[in-house]
């Protein structure tokens, strides 16, 4: 990588913070008291489902949307009320908005024609960036020449021309198809690991979020669920909305009566029965209790039952390759009963079989029933 | 690839109506061109006459007079200034219209068509009144102002949508790249939604290039436009002056053409080119 690209020592000050950020659109109020950290050249992203408010969020941080409360610093200034250009950032948008208008080249060059940067040293830079990208041989050509790829791949150019203290992205690849998503995920990836800036990334896609982050941020309905890296977060969840978002096949959610057996906690439902650990969960005093266990760590029972666990008759098989996914539920019961197992696809049951799975104790998570709460009191650290 | 042997009577049936339709179109017009170079004997034979020798005396008569001229010249002026008027203010107005939806966004639209809903009599008189009382009754000035609120109105109401169209993200995109609102405008909206506006700019310009009623009533001789001159022509006497008639009309007639052929190739080759990408 160039020098040119490579950040000055006054654009390292790249850090964002976040302080009781508010968004409000006349009496309703989309974003509640965001509060969040991004230290300088890491890459954060903000995944949840479609309505959280994670592209407000970074509209807001990008200057497109005005900040209705709280403090906004970038590079330790606060840029609450600078327009865009004054913030440092760059951003590439889900639709690439490209200038339809102007070359691939122009529309590289627009921003930096603002800045009156010499033509020499424009030049150079194109030369640079379209070099990085990939896209010399298409600079005289307009956006609608070229496919979809390569107009994301130019978005990329934009921005990074600027040389910008912070990139801000918009599910920058949603409108590709799955191939092309994942090359240029990791074409992003990699340009991270050699340019450094810092980054918020939004997206609604789990496994975007999980290999490109290195926090995520996961917001429902204008609040913070949970911050942290892509294990905490898959492992830890701090609620059950956490735990059921993240991970695919997703998490089976149960609902369990809860008995304290002294040594341990007994926890059954109408599909089996699970002995927790006592110290492991705070069930102390409770009655039910919402049980997550992912379908991964279900193995199918060799003891015959005596250990606990699930059992009933499978309703659905899917089969992913490797493994297959079964869905089984008590005597045909409802859809939302069911309880989903992977297996090797060499063991895959029938249809309508009996099947009994045991449930992996140390991958066990349980949550409040009512507010989904993480019930985990072990704060033993990952590896 | 086989053809079908045998037409459905309800397809021969459309074909038959469009036939019809079409050549009732375009026959007068037809009929229209070849009569302006015909002299008065071959017009008013009574067998048709589709062989003759041709005759450029009608075309002749009516550029020597002064008159048509003078109404040249002013319907060129009042035409022109109008449409220039309209566009430069009705582009602005119909962008902030789009852009930045106002609470009285859509009463200010309304309004500006609401002059299009009266008939033109009913526009014309009190317009008469004022002109009259200003004493600007029978100038270019007055007929290009009130030409301007049609200019105006047509391109607001068809510039919006355009503008609209425009995807907001490459707007904001632009406001990234560092652009205040008056740069995105005049760099990124107005070129990208180029093609539609000049559609619309043009619908202004054939609109009061063909206006006639007002024009009458609000000029008697110095401001005459084209239409009003090429009518006076038929009020010659009682000898009907079918050629010179039918050679204004043809001259009249141009002008529009040449603007819409003008921007139908325009339009052709801006989509010439999206389709050969697609």
């Amino acid at each position: 990588m160039s020098l040119v690209i490579s950040s000055s020592p006054e654009q390292k000050m790249s850090a964002i913070s976040c302080h009781n950020i508010i968004k409000r659109y006349g009496e309703t109020q989309v974003v509640h008291e965001f509060d969040l950290d991004v230290a300088d050249n890491e890459f954060v992203v903000f995944l949840g489902p479609s309505g959280c408010g994670k592209s407000t969020i970074l509209r807001m941080l990008a200057g497109l949307e005005d900040i209705s409360g709280g403090d906004l610093h970038i590079g330790g200034r606060r840029v609450n009320d600078l327009p865009p250009q004054e913030r440092g950032i760059a951003m590439v948008f889900q639709n690439y908005a490209l200038y339809p208008h102007m070359t691939v080249r122009d529309n590289i060059a627009f921003g930096l024609k603002r800045l009156k940067v010499p033509k020499a040293e424009i030049d150079s830079r194109i030369k640079e960036v379209s070099d990085t990208l990939g896209l010399e041989r298409y600079l005289q050509r307009k956006p609608t020449e070229l496919s979809g790829g390569q107009q994301q791949r130019v978005a990329i150019a934009r921005a990074m021309i600027k040389t910008p203290k912070v990139f801000l992205f918009d599910e920058p690849l949603s409108n590709l198809d799955a191939k092309l998503r994942n090359h240029m995920r990791i074409e992003i990836a990699k340009l991270h690991q050699t340019l450094k800036t810092t980054t918020v990334y939004v997206t609604h896609d789990q496994h975007e979020a999980m290999t490109l982050a290195d926090r995520i941020v996961l917001l429902r309905d204008g609040r913070i669920e949970q911050v942290g890296s892509p294990k905490e977060i898959f492992e830890r969840p701090r609620s059950a909305f956490v735990a059921g978002f993240i991970g695919t096949p997703p998490m089976n959610l149960v609902e369990m009566s809860v008995k304290d057996q002294g040594s341990h906690f007994e926890l059954s439902c109408k599909a089996g029965v699970v002995h927790v650990n006592a110290r492991q969960f705070a069930l102390e005093g409770r009655e039910r209790a919402t049980l997550g266990i992912r379908p991964a760590h279900l193995q199918v029972d060799t003891s015959g039952g005596r250990d606990g666990g699930f059992f009933g008759e499978v309703q659905l098989i899917e089969y992913l390759g490797n493994e297959v996914l079964v869905s089984f539920s008590q005597n045909g019961g409802e859809s939302s009963n069911e309880i989903s197992a992977l297996m090797p696809s060499a063991q895959a049951p029938r249809l309508h079989e009996r099947v009994s799975f045991v449930a992996d104790p140390q991958q066990v998570h349980l949550f409040d029933i009512d507010t989904g709460a993480s019930l985990r009191i072990d704060k033993a650290s990952l590896h | 690839m086989k053809k079908q042997s045998s037409l459905s009577a309800g397809t021969l049936l459309a074909r038959l109506v469009l036939i019809v339709a079409g050549l009732s179109a375009l026959v007068p017009v037809l009929w229209t061109f070849i009569n302006s170079f015909k002299n008065r004997v071959d017009i008013v034979s009574a067998v048709p006459k589709f062989i003759f020798t041709p005759t450029l005396e009608n075309y002749a008569y009516v550029l020597g007079r002064e008159a048509v001229a003078q109404g040249l010249v002013n319907s060129i002026l009042v035409v022109g200034a109008a449409v220039l008027i309209g566009a430069v203010l009705g582009l602005p107005a119909a962008y902030a219209l789009a852009r930045y939806p106002l609470r009285w966004a859509d009463d200010i639209q309304f309004f500006v068509l609401s002059m299009r809903f009266l008939p033109p009599v009913a526009v014309a008189i009190p317009l008469m009144v004022i002109w009259l009382q200003l004493e600007l009754y029978d100038t270019r000035f007055a007929l290009i102002v009130t030409y301007t609120l049609l200019t105006l109105s047509t391109v607001i109401w068809l510039a919006i949508p355009a503008f609209k169209a425009v995807p907001k993200e490459v707007e904001e995109a632009g406001r990234v790249d560092g652009y205040g609102p008056y740069a995105i405008f005049f760099r990124v909206s107005l070129p990208i939604a180029a093609r539609s506006l000049i559609g619309a700019i043009a619908f202004g310009f054939v609109l009061v290039w063909n206006e006639f009623l007002i024009a009458l009533m609000l000029t008697t001789s110095d401001a005459k436009t084209l239409p009003i001159v090429a009518s006076e022509l038929s009020q010659l006497g009682r000898d009907v002056p079918w050629g010179i008639l039918n050679a204004s009309v043809i001259l009249l007639s141009v002008p529009p053409l040449l603007m819409v052929g003008v921007l139908s190739g325009f339009l052709n080759a801006a989509f010439k080119r999206k389709r050969e990408v697609a």
